[in-house]
């Protein structure tokens, strides 16, 4: 043990050495509506593309960073476009402005639901969280004066951008790009940040993570906090931007909840850019398999998915991204 | 030992259903001592530190560390406090790298990420995995996964350190490195609690031998006189004999 | 008074249902320790095959299990072999995993059936038994009667046979069951199968009460958790009073509340058991593996 090898700075990664990559793949990404920038079919596409970014990106701090696996993160969303909704029809009130209580309120509700849960070990989690769905969707068509009933309920198109209410497509596909960029930025800083590495820490091994000092279930609740508040915007965007909501819409399992799931899983789960690149495999291919097969075959679409995802728990578990980084390293091992 | 104990554990039991697997065992740790518990399998030893580090409740009894009762505080406050631990059965972060496997524990003293790598890169120094640091812990052998347990700990800058089994699995020129590592932190005023099968570390390491059986403290004191005592010859070597 | 009686009648009633469909999905959740979300998609079989049949041969869905339920326990063979096998050692894939089968399970029934609703006829369809002044459906007395046959069956089965026992020693300590010589793969397959076959009866028994649809099986895999988590992980006469249990909470909150509410209320009684007393009202040794864990 000389001096010189315990002076040898250690090799870790840091949020500023995210930044170039970061900084590259939203370029590429606005290159990519550039392109399009006369295609207002693609442009609508790729708006919607960009927000199941952001929520996959945002489901990922829980379910893959923190290893917790929920499948009730509609509810979130669903929170995020009712109040955001609500206050716009009743005050006026600017969705710029309106994301917060809907962040605060979804961080909310989903420390709450958690804190019974997470005490627990093991898959109780997932049940609880597909219940909620379930729950909030009865709730959803209940109380009616907030969310419109069954039927659902709209806001006027008021064009501007204190309203995010775009005439040009382009205008809403680069409000989305901002929230895939916001979600990232907050998950490349978790990354190397010390509750990102409490969070792994407990996935890995909940024992140890405790054992080491790490209070396990408020970092768990914090998590869940952290993703529930980004889905929530991610839900306010969306409110203003489809501007017409439904409790089937927003808590369909399939639609959200387990759709941000699916795709994380696919790209990576647990890693930076899984979500992303899961989106913008997945995304296009639902939309394929639903103009080729949607009135053929009805359900058609989500039997293939479901395939896919059984395929993937069987032979991909750690997605695209994880299997490469997996690869990367092996290389490295046998480099060395 | 003068004042009171670093460790002190009065009649602390555990059941399992019908099941006693501790049954009133009493301790005192002083600071700086190195203490080895020994006992045939399923004797309670690694149920006996999961009750001194919260992974387990004690159904009855009391623990006291630093003069403060922490009989009913959470693992991670109890980490706070100052415990340090492997386990048996290797724990690594898998799909963490060495280097983050150690940090974890630099975490828990220091803030931001250079100082607790800074402090994880010595842990590991000190254990010999410095040139694996960027490797992912997954790649380890058993043995390095096990000095790798051994350099979170130490990174935690723990009072007292609990060591369970860490020399199951490794080769002479291991265990005599990791010996060498505790009596060094040793000499630098660190307490060590150490589960030992191994009767010639359990000499090397420790004054003070703990024997139990069957849950319950069978014989205390001197490691020479201990181990020459004949109940513990019956219980413990006897029974690994058989 | 007549009011409370109903409800209770329907509770109980309701109990049945959900105590059939809770048996098999806690024999699979305490002995292989697998969430199975796809458990309600053998229900939707049950009742799907119990159509099938009548549609092929005329069958009574009343005879129905005697085909359905040799199918089911074969089918849940091969899906635990094929998919569960494999990802026995990572929980959330299998989370996944079963979740991938209910996505298409219920798709695919939509696509054969172009989302069509289907009903069977039953020579018992219409019958009904005076219970004083209440008048109880036929049909809903047998699922109440053949529940309570198949809970004292299932506990018969792994109190007394060979293979009952070994279950039994698997769901308490797989390791020390290996060590015995029982072979805990077979155990396993065994297990599932029977779980699946289980749900493919209550299928069948239901199948003359509700109208067919493709996500049918959703109506019972929440409530069943509940079920489970109250009864207790791996206890089979815990999924039966705990189906009874959920059955009347929901029957009452229908009445006193909104019959809207009544999932709501459900999820509730499963937080609150959670909180209180995580093992449920009769949870088994070996639990706390599965994640019955307290953190307290």
């Amino acid at each position: 043990m000389t001096k010189t090898e315990l002076s040898r700075t250690p090799r870790i990664g840091s949020f500023a050495g995210e930044l170039p990559v970061l900084g590259a793949v939203l370029a590429a990404l606005g290159l990519v509506l550039l392109f399009y920038s006369d295609d207002s079919f693609t442009l609508n596409t790729l708006a919607g593309t960009f927000l199941f970014a952001g929520l996959a990106t945002s489901w990922n701090i829980i379910g893959g960073f923190g290893g917790q696996f929920s499948l009730g993160h509609s509810v979130f969303f669903a929170i995020g476009a009712y109040m955001t909704g609500n206050l716009f029809l009743k005050y006026e009130l600017s969705p710029w402005i309106s994301l917060l209580p809907a962040m605060a309120l979804a961080a909310a509700v989903a420390m709450l639901i958690s804190w019974p849960v997470f005490r627990l070990r093991g898959p109780f989690f997932s049940i609880a969280t597909l219940a909620l769905t379930e729950v909030a969707m009865a709730l959803a068509v209940y109380f009616s004066t907030w969310t419109g009933g069954a039927q659902g309920f709209s806001v006027p198109f008021k064009r501007g951008l204190e309203n995010m209410i775009f005439a040009e497509r382009m205008n809403n596909a680069l409000l989305m790009l901002g929230y895939v960029a916001v979600t990232l930025l907050i998950v490349c800083w978790l990354r190397h940040s010390r509750l990102g590495y409490s969070l792994q820490a407990i996935r890995d091994n909940e024992d140890t993570a405790e054992a080491a000092g790490i209070a396990v279930l408020r970092t768990k609740l914090i998590g869940m906090g952290l993703s529930a508040a980004l889905m929530a915007a991610g839900g306010s965007l969306y409110m203003m931007y489809v501007r017409v909501v439904d409790p089937y819409a927003l808590f369909s399992l399939f639609d959200v909840g387990v759709k941000v799931a699916m795709i994380t899983l696919i790209g990576g789960i647990g890693t930076i850019y899984g979500p992303l690149l899961g989106t913008l495999l997945l995304i296009p291919l639902e939309n394929l398999l639903r103009a080729e097969l949607g009135a053929s075959v009805p359900g058609g679409n989500l039997l293939v998915l479901g395939v896919l995802l059984v395929l993937t728990a069987l032979y991909l578990r750690r997605g695209i991204i994880g299997s490469l980084i997996g690869l990367a390293d092996r290389m490295k091992a046998a480099r060395a | 030992m003068s004042g009171e104990p670093l460790l002190d554990v009065t009649g602390v039991s555990k059941r399992f259903g019908g099941l006693k697997a501790v049954d009133g065992v009493s301790l005192k740790v002083g600071a700086g001592e190195i203490v080895s518990i020994i006992g045939p399998n399923g004797a309670g030893k690694t149920t006996f530190f999961n009750l001194l580090t919260g992974q387990l409740r004690p159904t009855e009894g009391q623990i006291r560390f630093k003069g403060q009762d922490i009989t009913r505080l959470r693992p991670h406050h109890r980490a706070r406090l100052g415990f340090g631990r492997t386990f048996q059965i290797s724990q690594t972060m898998t799909s963490l790298s060495v280097l983050e496997n150690a940090m974890i524990g630099g975490f828990l003293k220091l803030r931001g990420n250079h100082a607790a790598a800074v402090r994880a890169m010595a842990a590991l120094d000190s254990v010999g995995l410095e040139a694996k640091a960027d490797r992912k812990s997954s790649e380890l052998t058993l043995g390095e996964r096990r000095r790798l347990e051994v350099a979170r700990a130490i990174a935690m800058e723990p009072d007292i350190i609990l060591l369970d089994e860490v020399m199951a699995g490794l080769n002479e020129t291991e265990i005599t490195e990791i010996l060498d590592l505790v009596h060094r932190l040793n000499e630098a005023g660190k307490t060590f609690l150490v589960i030992e099968h191994n009767l010639k570390v359990v000499r090397a390491f420790s004054r003070r031998v703990v024997v139990l059986d069957r849950g319950a403290m069978l014989a205390e004191g001197n490691a020479e006189e201990v181990l020459s005592n004949r109940a513990v010859i019956e219980a413990y070597l006897g029974a690994s004999t058989a | 008074m007549l009011d409370v009686l109903n409800i209770l009648t329907v509770g109980v009633l309701l109990g049945g249902i959900y105590a059939i469909v809770a048996v098999g999905l806690n024999l699979i959740f305490g002995v292989i320790r697998v969430v199975n979300f796809a458990q309600g998609e053998f229900v939707t079989f049950g009742l799907y095959g119990a159509y099938a049949a009548q549609i092929a041969t005329g069958m009574d869905p009343y005879l129905a299990p005697l085909i359905v339920v040799p199918v089911l326990f074969v089918l849940g063979a091969v899906i635990y072999i094929v998919i569960l096998r494999p990802l026995q050692n990572d929980p959330m894939m299998q989370v996944f995993a079963t979740f991938g089968i209910l996505m298409v399970s219920q798709n695919a029934i939509l696509a054969l059936t172009g989302g069509v609703a289907y009903s069977v006829q039953s020579a018992f369809i219409g019958m009904s038994v005076s219970l004083g002044p209440i008048q109880i459906g036929l049909s809903r007395v047998i699922v109440l009667a053949v529940a309570t046959l198949v809970t004292a069956a299932v506990a018969l089965y792994l109190r007394h046979t060979r293979n009952g026992k070994a279950i039994r020693a698997v769901a308490q300590d797989r390791t020390a069951a290996r060590l015995m010589g029982i072979r805990v793969e077979t155990v396993y397959t065994l297990t599932f199968g029977i779980g699946a076959a289980l749900a493919g009866l209550a299928g069948c028994l239901l199948s003359p009460l509700y109208t067919m649809t493709p996500q049918i099986g959703m109506n019972f895999i929440l409530p069943a958790f509940a079920v489970v988590v109250l009864g207790g992980l791996g206890s089979v006469l815990g999924a039966f009073v705990g189906g009874f249990v959920v059955g009347l909470t929901e029957a009452l909150a229908g009445f006193y509340l909104d019959p809207a509410l009544k999932h709501a209320v459900i999820f509730i009684v499963f937080i609150a058991v959670l909180v209180v007393r995580p093992s449920g009202l009769f949870g088994v040794a070996g639990a706390e593996e599965v994640g019955l864990r307290d953190q307290n």
